[in-house]
């Protein structure tokens, strides 16, 4: 029976081990390489990130990203999984087509959206044919900045919403239907029973796809170098240059600890936002 | 009234598929049509002319056939650590009700909250000085890392969602404790498994910060497209991307089932 | 077959004391009901005898044989799961030989006991489906099949009608009854029906918080429960109980003079049977206020007062009773249970 409870801890501990080894010794290593300069210990490496030209806008691109295309997918996949509900007939084909995607490495949906919206790209060609444009147009270049980061939220919001309606779909599988029939037995319009019933119900899965998708969308970084290139600098891109291009591995590292507090911050602040109300289950 | 709103709905439904579906048409047709198609202007819509050997004799110049299978290789190897790994934990928090099992549970769940493709950058200075910076073996290491916590999760839910029961009548009717996890929980968990390995290798197969930060010379295919990036035509880089999606088409094909049930309880 | 011996175990949940010292013998042969309702310990106490839960103190054996460290596989013995544990994975035919293969049993001799078994419990026809293709009620069958295949020494069931509509599960009982009677395996049954574990025991065991409370044959549970518990328990509707005060070694009620055990000083409490009172037209008697009639088809039953306490009154069905109706009861004075309204426990009949 002794070995009865020493068994988890044996069957858990190669998991533990390599978690340690591979997560938590690099984050305190992130941390010490940021923090340790030429003369010692210090916040030398910081400053040099904040003298970065395009350190500022690294921060406003990173931030104004996140912030337009998490909300925007929200909508769409709860949108989406509220259409799910509705079709009765190849359920089964439409989840996979809306949730291929998934599948689709962010540098690959960068890739795509090149081959749309370049010079020569298939959106030109549309809008050549109809006459908007007489010829070939650049969209990506740093001259046109609002284009730029268009294509960006484009190619963003194309590749990482069906992970927000996974989440949610897979919540609303566990909302069982009786409570929605209530309220329309009560009188509830669709609208009202989307707004009082479903979307309170389906805060624990908004919630979790929140921090999954935020924390990724900092982290965006193939999706935006494929499509912008250097015109688009943005925190983890910028790590990447200072990492490899420039062999600065504290300067990279800097980048590496503002990333992950900022993402623990926003985990932070969906998990308040979102919490359970007093006396509510989760 | 009834009809219209119908109509609307498959309207819609049909306009998110055509949302999907046809860029990822717009990228073969880059990929498989060649440079005549990339330089066209205003360009066709409709492949012109279509042939798999020119792209794969195109890709093998280019080196992309390589870094290819060095992808597979990496992401077959973090399969097999994250699952040999993942797997024993989540039948630990499945079935054995032990002191600390919680806090293991929220460890691995907050390791969502980090941005864990970053922690590459600290792990390419100490794998120079293991020896193993550029290689195959390095990557998957760095991408078990990535897939592991959501193997134990979803490996965790598998387990549970096979009765314990099952497991007893087994003991009871002859079985030894392995005996009955070999005989009655294997073969039920066999399907759930090959998803959540499937999701490991996809996750490895599509990583492109850490492979590209571990890798110089032996690129993986994002790494390697991630240079030519501005280096290489654009043909080059469409077919590699074409090359990066299709498999993955595949996959969520073939784990459509299990998606669900497999984010549903990852997101608990 | 062999005889269980079960000598004082214990069961704790870290301090949660699950089990507090319980002895029983079942006899080789023997049918043994364990009643009581959930979280008595009943399940506890049948998976220690499996195996399945260590007990913290005492011991078990089966056969004479001590078997407390045991695992379950090398005890001898066949268990029927409350949600029937048949394997989802293997063909009907394959659960039901599981347990022969296990022990390496030669392959005809699987055979015949397959058939033997499947032809027991009426599933012939299904022996080549998998259980997703079967009904509840043969999925049950199948468990029993599978554990009545191995020929155990002793079976134990875990609530295993329990998952059945009401229908099935009167059916499946005749037919348990029937099919275990004639293999005669020691059999030790869990169970929180009342009326299943009278109909298919030839001894039950009440279980109350931890301890046999009681242990006897349905008819003696029933006739003479040892404690408060136990009458309340058994019966549909339960024993009734009043608190009488003792003067002079009498109890009135009504005028009604019944005799409680000599020795007697204080209140005692009277237990009666709902279906051990009737109308009394002429003579002495108590009176009952009805409270609501309900009519169930062989009798009526009345819920209403007797001097401010609660009883309930079972009557024959050709009285017509409205609610306020004052009538005067009698009791069946040979089926009088008395108990101490301080420690529940019966008063001794001198």
């Amino acid at each position: 029976m002794r070995g009865q409870t020493l068994r988890p801890y044996l069957l858990i501990m190669p998991s533990l081990a390599f978690l340690l080894l591979l997560f938590f010794v690099p984050l305190v290593q992130t941390v010490a390489l940021a923090f340790s300069t030429t003369t010692g210990t210090g916040v030398g490496n910081f400053v040099q990130m904040l003298d970065d030209l395009d350190f500022r806008d690294s921060v406003r691109n990173t931030f104004g990203l996140v912030l337009c295309v998490v909300p925007l997918q929200l909508l769409a996949a709860l949108g989406m999984s509220m259409m799910l509900r509705h079709v009765r007939w190849g359920r089964d084909i439409i989840l996979w087509i809306w949730t291929i995607p998934l599948g689709i490495s962010d540098l690959a949906a960068g890739l795509v959206w090149l081959a749309i919206l370049t010079d020569k790209g298939y959106l030109n060609t549309i809008l050549f044919e109809v006459g908007v444009i007489s010829g070939p147009q650049s969209w990506l270049t740093y001259e046109t900045p609002g284009a730029l980061f268009l294509a960006i939220l484009t190619a963003e919001f194309w590749r990482a919403t069906a992970i927000v309606f996974v989440v949610l779909v897979a919540g609303v599988q566990l909302i069982p239907r009786e409570y929605e029939e209530a309220a329309s037995v009560f009188g509830a319009t669709a609208w009202q029973r989307f707004r009082r019933v479903t979307l309170p119900l389906l805060r624990p899965s908004i919630q979790t796809a929140l921090i999954l998708r935020t924390v990724l969308a900092f982290e965006a970084f193939a999706v935006v170098l494929a499509v912008g290139g250097r015109n688009f600098p943005v925190l983890v891109s910028q790590a990447y240059l200072w990492q490899f291009t420039n062999q600065n591995y504290n300067v990279a590292a800097c980048y590496a600890v503002l990333v992950t507090l900022v993402s623990l911050a926003a985990t932070l602040v969906i998990l308040i936002a979102l919490r359970p109300r007093a006396g509510e289950s989760a | 009234m009834i009809g219209s709103r119908r109509v609307l709905l498959i309207s819609g439904v049909l306009m998110i598929c055509a949302w999907t579906l046809v860029p990822i048409y717009l990228v073969a047709l880059g990929g498989v049509g060649g440079a005549s198609t990339i330089y066209a202007w205003p360009k066709p819509f409709w492949p012109a002319s279509l042939s798999i050997g020119n792209f794969t004799a195109f890709l093998q110049i280019e080196g992309i056939w390589a870094a290819m299978l060095r992808s597979v290789e990496v992401a077959v190897l973090c399969m097999i650590l994250s699952l040999l790994l993942g797997a024993p934990a989540g039948y630990a928090l499945a079935r054995f009700a032990f002191r600390g099992a919680n806090l293991y549970r929220l460890m691995i769940l907050m390791t969502r909250a980090f941005p864990v493709g970053i922690l590459a950058l600290p792990l390419a200075v100490s794998f120079v000085r293991l020896g193993i910076y550029d290689t195959v073996f390095g990557v998957a290491l760095m991408h078990t890392a990535l897939a592991l916590p959501f193997a134990v999760l979803v490996t965790a839910s598998l387990f549970v969602g096979i009765p314990r029961e099952l497991e007893e009548a087994a003991w009871v009717f002859g079985c030894s404790g392995p005996g009955a996890f070999r005989r009655v929980v294997m073969p039920l968990a066999i399907p759930g498994i090959a998803a959540t390995a499937i999701f490991a290798f996809v996750i490895s197969w599509n990583e492109v910060f850490a492979a590209s930060v571990l890798t110089v010379r032996n690129k993986t295919l994002t790494a390697d497209l991630l240079t030519l990036l501005s280096e290489a035509p654009l043909q080059s880089q469409l077919a590699g991307g074409l090359l990066l999606i299709l498999p993955s088409v595949l996959f969520i094909f073939f784990v459509r089932r299990y998606l669900f049930a497999l984010w549903g309880v990852a997101s608990r | 077959m062999a005889d269980i011996r079960i000598e004082s175990v214990t069961k704790y949940y870290g301090s949660q004391a699950a089990l507090r010292g319980v002895s029983l013998d079942v006899h080789n042969g023997e049918f043994v009901a364990l009643l009581g309702p959930s979280g008595c310990g009943k399940t506890t106490l049948l998976r220690a005898v499996a195996g399945l839960d260590r007990q913290t103190n005492g011991r078990i054996e089966i056969g004479g044989r001590d078997v407390s460290d045991l695992p379950p596989r090398s005890r001898g013995l066949a268990m029927v799961f409350q949600n029937y544990a048949v394997f989802p994975h293997l063909r009907v035919r394959d659960n039901i030989a599981f347990g022969l293969l296990m022990t390496g049993t030669a392959k005809d001799r699987i055979e015949r006991q397959v058939a033997r078994a499947a032809a027991l419990m009426h599933i012939e026809a299904l022996l080549d489906r998998y259980p997703v293709q079967l009904s509840g009620g043969q999925r049950q069958r199948v468990a029993v099949a599978r554990a009545l295949a191995v020929e155990p020494a002793v079976l134990l069931m875990d609530e295993p009608l329990s998952n059945l509509d009401a229908l099935l599960r009167l059916e499946m009982r005749t037919e348990l009854k029937a099919v275990l009677a004639s293999a005669r395996t020691t059999t030790l049954y869990v169970t929180h029906d009342q009326t299943e574990a009278m109909g298919l025991a030839d001894r039950i065991a009440i279980m109350h918080e931890g301890r046999i409370e009681q242990i006897g044959s349905p008819l003696e549970i029933y006739r003479q429960p040892k404690s408060i518990f136990v009458g309340g328990f058994i019966g549909n509707p339960p024993m009734n109980f009043l608190r009488l005060p003792v003067s002079g070694s009498v109890v009135r009620l009504g005028t009604l003079i019944l005799n409680p055990p000599a020795g007697i000083n204080g209140p005692v409490m009277l237990g009666i049977r709902p279906e051990d009172l009737e109308v009394a037209e002429t003579g002495a008697g108590f009176a009952f206020r009805v409270h609501v009639p309900e009519p169930l088809g062989p009798h009526i039953l009345l819920t209403g007062d007797v001097e401010g306490q609660s009883m309930r009154v079972a009557v024959a069905p050709d009285r017509v009773m409205q609610p306020g109706d004052v009538v005067m009861l009698r009791p069946n004075t040979a089926r009088l249970s008395w108990m101490n309204p301080d420690t529940g426990l019966a008063l001794e009949n001198s």
